[in-house]
């Protein structure tokens, strides 16, 4: 039996970074914002962490602190010209961003190890660590959505005219958004980095990039629940799909279709929706119960 | 007294005049008519005086303050709301939550308390529905609060829509055609609501096509065409105004 969870835990270890990444995805989406930047800001996390454990031997608390500061920063930063952007504009903006740290990456060989990637870098971070943070960032998330930022991410999401007309400022907000974004890309990146012995630049990259919005579209863009579930979902499918040995990213691309073309909301989104639309039809009925009796 | 003040507004799009040199002033307390047939500029005034667009001249003033060139969401600050010629709620969002938004400029719990679910955040949430709750409650919609604003019969949406303008507490309401494609019943109840804002000391600037309902509710009428101003006064005055006739009905060449 131990030996049964000894083979999954690879898979669970990957499965808590990705949650702090498809959640980094989720936050901007949510404030209206068609960022896909997430993928560098995990690299530069990754990066500055890994950089600093390897050539500066800094203590990993510090290096994930680094980290996190950094993708926060460069998100901040990031998130100015891309203001006067919208939709698929700033969808393209961001995958241009990916595309040029990507290059700086290569470029800057002495410091980043280039095309070779990082390597030796003291594994510091085990799964319970992982757990604990992939817990943290899904708790700040949820704090987030029930207050009075999150009411203000819904209103500009849907309405722009209507946010700012009722005294929301969209820079503010949107800038904010990037902020945390940023921040949770920079450090699930450094905690990735401290996880995996190596890191390369080929890693941060389109790939990665269509993996952490599958999640959020699969799973839901409402709720938080969506990304963890389009997480778990996805890593777990290929899996299951094992047997069917090289046609099993087959499944991963027909699900995902039928979810997009059947359940355009995500499955954790439907399934709530679902369940409100329930509660509130037997209100209805209750109410209509007791006007008759 | 403060009033909402527009002195001298033009707009102008490249060649085209959309307002020019238009003066109107809405008084604390009074419901105010803007009317004017189709294309005649309502539109673009109440855009300009919200900061959706861009003024080309002249001054928007509330009580003493400009707000001529203030981004949108800070003349919402300076206690000016709005409803939208198209209603515009946030379909997926209940009818509550709706409402909740327009409190938002009410809301005083820090940035780092909202961001980490702090007490303080969760209280200021709680306090905030029973506001809400207490509006709906105004508008007879507490029935409706968990169905999705989307879902509801335009009428209803209409109150929603005023609901949430008026949970930012406004000092003055500018209402762009409230009551078009409602029958008389539901225009009539929204009108006893226009005339409650005017007893609580609101400013009303009704922006409407229909001539007998802006007749019906405003002390005092301006009427628009082709981005000038033709005639102000009451609506008597202005109603027999040979200027506004023509406008409206045609000129005898026309």
């Amino acid at each position: 039996m131990s030996n049964f969870f000894a083979g999954y835990l690879p898979l669970f270890d990957l499965y808590c970074i990705h949650i702090g990444l498809a959640l980094s995805q989720f936050i901007v989406l949510r404030a209206g914002v068609f960022s896909l930047a997430t993928a560098a800001f995990t690299g530069i996390g990754a990066y500055t962490a890994g950089i600093l454990a390897v050539d500066f031997g800094a203590h990993p608390v510090l290096g994930v602190i680094c980290g996190t500061l950094a993708g926060m920063l460069v998100a901040t930063v990031l998130s100015i010209p891309l203001a006067r952007l919208r939709g698929v504009y700033q969808a393209i903006a961001t995958v241009a961003f990916i595309q040029i740290c990507l290059s700086l990456n290569i470029y800057a060989e002495g410091l980043t190890g280039g095309a070779l990637g990082l390597n030796n870098i003291p594994k510091t971070v085990g799964t319970g660590t992982l757990v604990i943070f992939a817990a943290l960032a899904t708790y700040l998330i949820w704090a987030i959505e029930r207050g009075r930022i999150g009411r203000a991410f819904n209103t500009i999401r849907q309405d722009e005219a209507v946010a700012a007309s009722l005294g929301i400022s969209i820079r503010k907000h949107q800038m904010l958004a990037f902020a945390i974004s940023g921040a949770l890309a920079g450090l699930f990146g450094g905690l990735e980095a401290y996880h995996s012995y190596a890191i390369d630049p080929r890693q941060f990259g389109f790939h990665l990039l269509i993996t952490i919005l599958s999640y959020v579209i699969f799973g839901g863009r409402n709720s938080v629940i969506g990304p963890l579930a389009g997480a778990a979902f996805l890593i777990i499918l290929p899996e299951l799909a094992r047997p069917l040995a090289e046609n099993r990213m087959v499944i991963y691309g027909v699900m995902l279709i039928l979810v997009i073309n059947f359940m355009p909301k995500g499955v954790a989104d439907t399934t709530i929706d679902a369940i409100k639309a329930r509660r509130l039809k037997a209100k209805l009925r209750k109410a209509e119960a007791e006007a008759r009796s | 007294m403060t009033s909402l003040k527009l002195a001298n507004l033009s707009k102008r799009f490249g060649g085209v005049v959309a307002s020019e040199n238009v003066n109107i002033e809405v008084p604390a307390g009074k419901i105010i008519g803007l009317i004017g047939p189709n294309g005649a500029g309502k539109t673009t005034i109440v855009n300009m005086i919200t900061g959706m667009l861009p003024v080309s001249g002249g001054t928007i003033q509330v009580g003493d303050v400009d707000i001529t060139h203030a981004p949108a969401h800070e003349i919402c600050r300076s206690g000016l709301a709005r409803t939208f010629q198209n209603i515009r709620l946030l379909g997926e969002a209940s009818v509550l939550d709706n409402v909740m938004i327009g409190l938002h400029r009410h809301e005083t719990s820090s940035t780092l308390s909202a961001l980490l679910g702090l007490p303080a955040s969760g209280r200021e949430t709680a306090a905030l529905k029973i506001r809400a709750m207490k509006l709906l409650a105004d508008f007879d919609l507490t029935e409706f609060a968990d169905y999705p604003a989307g879902g509801l019969s335009y009428g209803h949406q209409r109150k929603v829509e005023m609901a949430r303008a008026v949970a930012t507490n406004p000092d003055f309401i500018l209402l762009d055609e409230p009551i078009a494609g409602m029958n008389n019943v539901e225009s009539d109840a929204l009108a006893e609501i226009f005339l409650g804002f005017a007893r609580d000391g609101k400013g009303v600037l009704l922006i409407e096509h229909n001539v007998r309902f802006v007749a019906k509710l405003c002390s005092h009428v301006y009427v628009l065409d082709g981005g000038r101003l033709i005639s102000e006064g009451t609506p008597e005055h202005v109603l027999s105004d040979p200027a506004v006739i023509t406008a409206y009905l045609g000129g005898e060449d026309a």
